[in-house]
């Protein structure tokens, strides 16, 4: 506790970090440690109450060996998340309200997203996540952590070698957040494995994320000889098959070693060799080539080639070349100058002009400044800010320093939400290895400007993401927002003129301020006029390719649902794509020709917002996807005005009404009356987007919204208006009752099967299973029965 | 200095002033729930909002600063929308009874939960005051009323419901044992003179509340003795006469005039008294349209037809009240009418606003079952309700009426006067029902020292928290949670007084609602 206290402070802005202590030590937040907190500092009990308890990642409940949290972001949500957590709780015999199981080994929690959307739906056991679950795989995957979690007890720890003397080639291995819940940290050591039973010289090389999600884990071989071959969903198994088709064994020992170690594999599986075919991709491959092709690389540049936090390779890139050049030969005017002719708009979602802001800063009076990194994405759908942050740190940096030196701060802040761990570390590395190297600190490039940067990790808020909800969050209080103005540009973090940016924003700056005066007009020239330059996206959902695109603006969505994303996984019709998370909407497959840029998708009824790319298919209701965002705002709603607090969860009524069955005539006039109130009313930006889902669907879907009020819902998907029913194609092979997860369905081998309708959880598991198409969705009152 | 425009006016504010500044140095009046001078804004409530030129959207006028050459506008639909839904959201979410559940289901409305506690408090000569402010004829309803007020009681799911009728009879005949017994305090004589047809309950009711107001009036009856169906259709060991008798002497004694033994229709037609009357008021009785030919201009399927606000006819003048409009057996409810119709004649006769209409306005809690019921007021044994000594004909004694009325859970608010909250629900016509919730799950008030929390009312403003956070001897309030779940609470679990200290009386003072108070 003390060391706690000691690290962070005594002031009241070291709540957060002294809370996220305390609970690292303790699992949760026992009340005698909260009052000895209280003892040892300034903070007092009302403001410890207030913040633990604001922030859901705070927990004042004893809670089991190991966290299970199970996503409920977006593209989990209609991959089925609900089924999951059925499953869980089911397998850890959770009832009621109960959330732990009564070994104490389990508990199990629901989040916001853990911004892994390719792998909807996913669960992360403590650090490890699982990914593509049902019903089915769910309860399994708490075996293999625990098989997993004895296994790591003797495990070898290796650290990753950045470089290794004399190596010839090179072996790039993504380690995204993504790429390691899919196994690219076991592969790793694979690697290691196989280079050192094979005596092979290579170098691995951990690199960000290569953003083509779908294929992960993705390795890309540069052999000595020259070229680039690119694995796909590479098993640790495959390891050494890849690494002898593409390097020569150094010395006749390491031959030896290998020939009668491969034999013996041989032997045991008679294929060693086969596998490394089917998974080898090409570049100039069709799918691979389409998923690139639109793309274009600023924010990502140097994807998949550079590690995440090697400061010399990023140097070797060009990096801090434009900060030196900014502090050294530019006055902070003429950066903002460059940055307001490049047109660059805030990344966070509104699109106000960077420079317009920046501008704001600058000339306020106070000379005591702070330059922000808002780093919490919250978004469900998106988590292109998590990847910038974990694999282009150093980038991010660099456009802090350049914001901080065109604003005039000398103190910035990286505020990252809880929930990425790993961005956490990484930009931590990042910055203590640019103050070694002296590019954070004073005298910046000989120059007389000084910044120092640190770090503030949020505690689970998406409302934090809303600049004066972070403001107040760093300074340790509860995450509220307040009216603007004053803007922070004014007023901001201590009362001090602020500057917050987005990380996508910040990442872009470095390529818009290089030496030379090209860099504006080239980012200019990319986009539309009004919305320049690149946005990245998190493509997520029914697609067949998902993953993490950037992409120039006006690109039109058909574009990137087809061309990019390959279409619509499993041969299912596209109806509609949500953009923009619960401040956005979702514009139907007919408006599929609208560009994505901030005024197109506006007038569509939806928004660039963060950048969450979710496509749903015929399978998707509407309805119910804007009852989830509903459901998502009302549970972030900080509770401080009326229209948010009460406004939302009474449109959340309605519409739970509508999925359940339960609303009548009245409630969709209700439900339009009050949607813009709170859109016109609310105090912050969260309260007044929150009815876009509702508004957009009511706009574009109005008559599934019909269909609830009678009872039926189109497309299938809410379990009260829904029964499953096997239909005279059934054979009786029973795989259907088989992967009940709910005992629904009774083994009648050779005959037709039944589906219990007041067991079945309307999972879906019997439909997906059936390979005879024999298990059909029925809707409406006539088939409802009860 | 700032320079902007409200509602088109101008107005000259200091820097750092807010919209809500402007207002008020202009006189425009600006609704607020969360806002308290020398706090800082919480923009809350967001009954304040208004409209800035060139912003979308509304603002919080608390909290949005005034600049140079703004255009506010504080009036317009929109607005005045915006603030019926901010209130209605709050009341739909607001768990606390504003009137009791008796005073509500009383057909006359009557403060029931006030006259108990004047009885509690052994001022039985208060509690009449209470009871005649609607009821005229308390002593002969305390024998004959069903009482749908004890159907409504609270405390009937706790163990049995508080005896409110034989309550007010005690007030009453404790009232009529006096020698002097108490009459409404006399006004000035206005000019108009009232014709009311019909001695019955409606008709003596309308008289005492005319006379009370007066208004100067004669009581027309066929019969040769007042009271009408409750002289004729009432068995006398159920009301003795000498009761009747009494509380009709007393309305005699406010200067009411009784013309008896005289049929409209017969030995005077309408006409007559409307030609010698400023306004007439019928409470016949149950009536026939088909045999009483005169009243033909009047009739509906069930009796004389009204406006259902104002008691008035279809003729000039002309007004109804009691079973003349639809039988119903209920004399509480022709007391109630009676009362009702003469303050519409009042007000008919002044051509002005007159006397105000009360408000039966009221947010509820709900139904609460037995365990929440218990923890609603801490009681921890049950206490059945207490039958007189001397068998129910005899009424309670001065002792059993205490003991009777300390039963009293005290549902209603007891901020009704001060509720910031249910004045503007009021005045902006919000209904409590518009976006109720399925229900705020109860939670009990806490009550440590002079001082109660009702969680339950509660509107999460915040400026108990900021105040207390000032006093330097409290230990604080803070907020616990967030979003709809957010609630005010004392850290650690701590007692309620210890976080208020000596910021107790300034929170219940700033509390717009009566979630905080202390003891009066």
């Amino acid at each position: 506790m003390l060391e706690a206290v000691n690290r962070h402070g005594r002031g009241p802005s070291a709540v957060v970090p002294i809370l996220h202590d305390v609970q690292d030590h303790y699992r949760y937040l026992p009340e005698d440690a909260l009052q000895k907190v209280c003892e040892l500092t300034e903070i007092t009990p009302a403001a410890i109450t207030g913040v633990s308890t604001f922030y859901t990642q705070f927990r004042h409940k004893p809670v089991g060996r190991h966290m299970i949290s199970v996503c409920h972001g977006t593209a989990c949500h209609v991959k089925g998340a609900d089924q999951v957590t059925w499953a869980l709780r089911r397998r850890l015999g959770l009832a009621g309200d109960e959330d732990t199981d009564s070994e104490g080994l389990f508990t199990l929690r629901k989040v916001a997203c853990l911004g892994c959307c390719t792998l909807a739906p996913a669960v992360q056991i403590d650090y490890v996540t699982y990914g593509h679950l049902d019903a089915d795989l769910a309860p399994k995957v708490l075996d293999d952590f625990l098989a997993l979690a004895r296994r790591t007890g003797d495990r070898r720890r290796r650290t990753v070698t950045g470089s290794a003397e004399g190596a010839e080639g090179e072996i790039r291995l993504g380690l995204g957040s993504c790429c390691i819940s899919r196994g690219s940290g076991t592969l790793h050591d694979a690697l290691l494995d196989a280079l050192e039973k094979t005596d092979v010289s290579a170098r691995i090389k951990p690199v960000g994320c290569v953003g083509m999600c779908h294929q992960t884990p993705l390795l890309e071989v540069l052999p000595p000889a020259g070229g680039s071959y690119l694995y796909a969903k590479v098993e640790p198994d495959d390891a050494r098959a890849i690494v002898l088709r593409h390097f020569k064994p150094r010395g006749p020992l390491g031959r030896i070693r290998n020939v009668v170690s491969s034999l013996l594999d041989r032997l045991l599986t008679d294929e060693s060799w086969e596998p490394v075919t089917r998974y080898s991709i090409d570049v100039r491959d069709g799918p691979v080539h389409s998923f690139l092709d639109k793309q274009k690389h600023i924010a990502t540049e140097s994807f998949g080639q550079i590690a995440p936090v090697d400061l010399d390779e990023y140097i070797s890139h060009g990096g801090f070349e434009a900060a030196r050049h900014c502090v050294t030969e530019l006055s902070p005017e003429e950066v903002i100058d460059r940055v307001s002719a490049s047109g660059l708009r805030g990344r966070g979602g509104a699109g106000f002009p960077t420079g317009r802001k920046w501008a704001a800063v600058r000339a306020a009076s106070d000379a005591v400044r702070y330059t922000i990194c808002n780093g919490d994405e919250g978004d469900p759908g998106a988590f292109m800010d998590r990847m910038l942050l974990e694999s282009f740190p150093f980038r991010i940096i660099e456009g802090m320093m350049i914001a901080s030196f065109a604003v005039g701060a000398h103190e910035g802040f990286f505020y990252i939400r809880a929930e990425y761990p790993l961005a956490v570390r990484r930009v931590r590395e990042a910055v203590a290895l640019c103050e070694e190297r002296g590019l954070l600190g004073d005298n910046l490039f000989g120059s007389s400007f000084s910044l120092r940067l640190r770090l503030k990790r949020g505690a689970g808020a998406f409302v934090c993401g809303e600049e004066t909800a972070l403001i107040a969050s760093i300074e340790g209080r509860r995450g509220m927002p307040r009216l603007r103005p004053p803007y922070p540009a004014e007023r901001g973090l201590l009362g001090k003129p602020t500057l917050v940016n987005n990380v996508e924003t910040l990442g872009l700056v470095p390529s818009i301020v290089t030496p030379g005066p090209s860099g504006s007009e080239s980012f200019s020239r990319l986009g539309t006029e009004r919305s320049p330059g690149t946005k990245v996206f998190a493509l997520a959902g029914k697609i067949a390719r998902g993953g993490l695109i950037e992409v120039p603006m006006g690109i039109t969505i058909k574009e990137i649902v087809e061309e990019i994303g390959g279409g619509i996984a499993g041969g299912r019709r596209f109806k509609a794509v949500q953009v923009g998370g619960p401040s956005g909407g979702c514009v139907p497959a007919a408006l599929s020709h609208v560009a994505v840029d901030y005024e197109s998708l506006a007038e569509a009824g939806a928004i660039i917002g963060s950048g969450g790319l979710v496509v749903l298919d015929e399978d998707d209701c509407m309805v119910d996807i804007a009852r989830y965002f509903m459901e998502f705002i009302q549970n972030q709603s900080c509770g401080r005005c009326t229209f948010c607090r009460v406004g939302t969860r009474r449109m959340l009524d309605i519409m739970e009404a509508l999925c359940a069955g339960r609303a009548r005539p009245g409630d969709l006039d209700r439900l339009e009356e009050l949607a813009p109130r709170v859109r016109e009313a609310s105090l912050c930006g969260l309260g007044r987007t929150a009815p876009n889902p509702v508004l957009s669907t009511l706009r574009h879907f109005r008559s599934e919204y019909e269909a609830h009020i009678d009872g039926r819902c189109p497309a299938g998907k809410c379990k009260a208006l829904i029964s499953y029913e096997v239909n005279d194609e059934c054979i009786g092979c029973t795989l259907c009752a088989q992967h009940c997860g709910a005992d629904a369905i009774g083994l009648t081998p050779y005959e037709k099967h039944g589906i219990d309708a007041a067991r079945c959880i309307r999972c879906g598991t019997c439909r997906n299973v059936c390979p005879f198409g024999a298990v059909e969705v029925r809707t409406g009152k006539t088939t409802g029965g009860d | 200095m700032v320079t902007l425009r409200i509602d088109d006016q101008e107005v000259t504010v200091a820097p750092g002033s807010t919209l809500l500044d402007g207002a008020r140095a202009l006189g425009i009046s600006i609704p607020t729930l969360c806002f308290l001078d020398r706090c800082e804004a919480n923009s809350s409530c967001m009954v304040c909002v208004v409209q800035v030129s060139g912003r979308k959207g509304m603002v919080p006028a608390c909290a949005y600063p005034a600049g140079e050459g703004l255009e506010v506008r504080s009036d317009t639909p929109a607005v005045r929308a915006a603030r019926k839904t901010a209130l209605e959201l709050l009341l739909g979410d607001h768990s606390g009874d504003c009137l009791g559940q008796c005073q509500r289901a009383c057909p006359a409305g009557m403060d029931i939960p006030a006259m108990i506690r004047q009885i509690a408090a052994g001022e039985p000569d208060r509690a009449i005051e209470t009871v005649k402010a609607h009821i005229a004829l308390p002593a002969v309803l305390g024998r004959i009323c069903p009482a749908p007020c004890e159907g409504a009681c609270r405390r009937k799911d706790l163990d049995s419901a508080l005896s409110i009728c034989l309550l007010k009879r005690y007030a009453a005949d404790v009232d009529l044992a006096r020698p002097d017994p108490w009459l409404p305090p006399s006004r000035a004589e206005r000019p108009g003179k009232v014709a009311v047809v019909g001695a019955g309950p409606a008709g003596l009711a309308a008289a005492f509340y005319l006379r009370r107001e007066g208004i100067g009036c004669t009581v027309f009856d066929d019969h040769a003795a007042p009271g009408g169906g409750l002289r004729r259709g009432v068995p006398e060991d159920r009301l003795p006469r000498a009761v009747l008798d009494a509380e009709i002497a007393l309305i005699q004694k406010m200067g009411v005039a009784f013309r008896l033994g005289c049929r409209i229709g017969d030995d005077l037609s309408l006409d007559d008294l409307r030609s010698s009357h400023d306004a007439v008021l019928l409470a016949l009785g149950p009536v026939e349209p088909g045999r009483d030919g005169w009243l033909s201009e009047f009739a509906s399927p069930r009796g004389i037809a009204v406006d259902r606000e104002t008691f008035a006819t279809g003729a000039p003048g002309v007004f109804a009240a009691g079973d003349a409009l639809r039988e119903r057996r209920l004399a509480v409810r022709s007391v109630a009418q009676g009362r009702e119709a003469a303050l519409s004649v009042s007000r008919h006769l002044s051509n002005g606003p007159g006397v105000e209409r009360d408000t039966l306005f009221s947010t509820t809690m709900g139904r609460l079952t037995k365990d929440q019921l218990e923890a609603f007021r801490g009681i921890d044994k049950e206490a059945r309700r207490i039958e007189p000594s001397g068998g129910r004909s005899s009424g309670f004694t001065p002792g059993e009426a205490g003991a009777e009325a300390e039963r009293c859970l005290h549902c209603d608010c007891r901020k009704l006067g001060s509720c910031a909250l249910r004045a503007l629900a009021i005045d902006h016509g919000a209904s409590p029902r518009r976006f109720r919730g399925p229900g705020r799950a109860f939670e009990p008030p806490l009550v440590h020292g002079n001082v109660t929390y009702e969680p339950g009312k509660c509107i999460s403003c915040g400026l108990c928290i900021q105040i207390t956070a000032r006093a330097a001897d409290a230990l604080g309030l803070s907020f616990r949670g967030r979003g709809f779940g957010v609630r005010v609470r004392v850290p650690f679990e701590r007692p309620l007084d210890e976080a208020l200290a000596s910021a107790a009386e300034a929170c219940a003072a700033a509390c717009p609602t009566g979630a905080l108070l202390t003891a009066c």
